[in-house]
């Protein structure tokens, strides 16, 4: 009994600290090893960075982490369940959303469908209920949209609502993005580049939105960045990628001082001067 | 005025069966960006699985099939023949999806072009297996008595001439409005009309925010069999002399369709409606106002003059290359 408390004071009312543990995971592609074995322990709540050169395959571990990719070794756990192997929409379903860094919102939608499709998934009512418009799926539908409304009203896009999703601006299209991926109500959440193309203020603001919604939906959140300021101002440990390994993990400023992430950035002379 | 008349009557109902038989196009081109070139061969289907249930039913309500004078049944069987027709190729729509093309989702899209030209090819010959519907042309029995329900007389170059609206064209205009309407209700009103309208547009991330694509894909082929299964039904009405399965006449019914749905704008579902309504009208009203040798001529000249200038076709929007 002791132990557990102890256990409790370090990690209060959680059952396991680590809720996305990555082991060895990797793809090539022809000869190309892309990612080769990648690995991180994201507990809950945590806000963890991925940086790296471009082409380092930061967008390919998520590929692999949300089914795009079938990883061609090492395991994938979700509180404790196995996730490798799952379809792309199974990984939703257990608990894995993100957005995507070039924004691939439905261009033909609404603002207000955009998000309501990515709440669908939790529905339960099927195929026979949609076209008979049973009482129950009626209730569930206007669940939906609530739910949906109220997630808009975190960028206040609530007013823009029927607009379709192209007419908003670039910004409020990368919100509009984090917004759908909520509303799979997700336990992690990955974010590709949520802050580029954003100007300075735009970013800030990002950063506290990010904090936020991590605070208020109980998420954890992996998040690839250019933006160094950004990601050593949020993210409580970083993990860099280089050539499709990880050469580096620790706290911002671990990071910052690591040769070998210097290297990487900066050619290998730089870091030995 | 006359002839207008009756060439229009005849463009609405003819446009009615192209329109139906695009939907099933370019709801697949939408989602898939291929052309399911077997998709012609449901509509055969389609047609001769109506004429072999009417020649099992038509015994059972005490008619004889075979007799060319015999009276109509009653409304009810015609109509449970279409659901039937319906319900058949649905499922055979599925099964074709499921096994043929989706084994292929990750290849190029032309291994999957080539495949639907080998299942095209197969279901043809399929049917004309002498288990099967046989390889001779068939009378279909009629299951609507061809009633006159207006004849207007109208003016026309020799005097006053009479025009008749008949019951076959009448439902065959009304049975395809009320599935381009329910199928616009399903499209643009539902949730699954949504998730197809979202895979359509990205079908990786469709998945990725948990959309089940891979049912959202079968429902989309089994929508457009049905569709073509009831315009196969139609047509049987309306032509009651169904050739053989592998006939050059069926061919011809598919790429015209193919056609209205390029016309349209291909992956548009009202385009095609529209498509088919107009390639509809060029080919009726050249065979009659100019030569009705040249029908298909018209057609396919129609089509490539639209590609010319409007590459896109009549609502389709232009194509951005993803990058």
């Amino acid at each position: 009994m002791t132990n557990v408390s102890t256990a409790n004071r370090t990690a209060p009312n959680q059952a396991s600290p680590t809720l996305l543990a990555v082991e060895g995971i990797g793809i090539r592609f022809g000869g190309l090893k892309a990612v080769d074995g990648f690995s991180i322990n994201l507990p809950r709540r945590g806000l963890y960075g991925l940086i790296g050169p471009n082409g380092a395959g930061k967008t390919t571990v998520f590929n692999l982490l949300t089914g795009v990719y079938q990883t061609q070794a090492g395991r994938i756990f979700l509180d404790s369940r196995n996730l490798v192997g799952l379809k792309a929409h199974q990984v939703v379903a257990a608990g894995i959303a993100r957005t995507f860094q070039n924004i691939r919102l439905f261009p033909g939608l609404n603002v207000l469908d955009n998000v309501q499709l990515a709440g669908q998934l939790h529905a339960r009512e099927g195929l026979a209920s949609t076209l008979l418009r049973t009482r129950r799926y009626a209730h569930e539908e206007s669940e939906i949209r609530r739910k949906a409304f109220e997630l808009l009203g975190l960028f206040g896009l609530q007013e823009r609502c029927l607009e379709p999703a192209t007419s908003l601006s670039y910004g409020h299209q990368r919100h509009l993005e984090i917004v759908r991926a909520l509303a799979a109500n997700p336990k992690v959440l990955l974010l590709d580049e949520p802050a580029a193309g954003l100007n300075s203020q735009e970013k800030l603001e990002l950063a506290k939105s990010i904090r936020h919604i991590r605070d208020t939906f109980d998420l954890a959140i992996l998040l690839i960045e250019h933006d160094m300021g950004l990601v050593m101002d949020i993210c409580e440990q970083i993990t860099v990628l280089d050539h499709g390994e990880v050469i580096a993990h620790g706290t911002p400023h671990e990071i910052q001082n690591d040769p070998k992430v210097i290297a990487a950035y900066l050619g290998a002379d730089a870091a030995t001067v | 005025m006359a002839d207008f008349a009756q060439t229009l009557m005849t463009t609405l109902a003819v446009g009615s069966l192209y329109a139906l038989i695009a939907l099933g196009y370019t709801m697949v081109y939408g989602i898939l960006k291929f052309i399911n070139f077997a998709h012609s061969d449901i509509v055969v289907l389609g047609a001769w699985i109506s004429f072999t249930l009417t020649r099992w039913l038509f015994p059972a309500v005490g008619l004889d099939a075979h007799n060319p004078d015999s009276p109509a049944p009653p409304l009810w069987l015609g109509a449970s023949i279409l659901i039937a027709a319906v319900v058949a190729c649905s499922l055979i729509g599925f099964v074709i999806e499921r096994f043929a093309y989706r084994p292929l989702r990750k290849a190029p899209r032309l291994n999957v072009l080539i495949t639907a030209i080998g299942v095209s090819l197969l279901l043809q010959n399929l049917g004309q297996l002498s288990f099967m519907f046989g390889p001779s042309p068939q009378k279909m029995p009629a299951l609507l008595s061809n009633v006159e329900l207006w004849r207007l007389s109208l003016p026309s170059s020799g005097g006053a001439r009479n025009v008749v609206i008949g019951l076959v064209d009448v439902m065959i205009v009304g049975t395809s409005a009320v599935l381009m309407i329910a199928l616009e209700f399903l499209v643009f009103r539902t949730k699954i009309g949504t998730a197809m309208r979202a895979v359509s547009y990205d079908l990786e991330a469709s998945a990725l925010m948990g959309i089940p694509v891979d049912r959202i894909i079968s429902y989309t082929f089994m929508l457009g069999s049905a569709l073509a299964a009831a315009a196969g039904f139609l047509y049987a009405l309306k032509y009651p002399g169904l050739n053989q399965p592998a006939h050059t006449t069926w061919v011809l019914l598919g790429l015209k369709a193919f056609v209205a749905a390029v016309i349209g704008g291909i992956g548009n579902v009202r385009g095609a409606v529209l498509g088919g309504f107009v390639i509809a009208a060029v080919e009726q009203f050249g065979a009659y106002y100019l030569s009705s040798s040249y029908r298909d001529v018209y057609v396919f000249a129609l089509l490539i003059a639209i590609l010319l200038v409007r590459p896109s076709g009549l609502l389709g929007s232009t194509v951005r290359e993803k990058v």
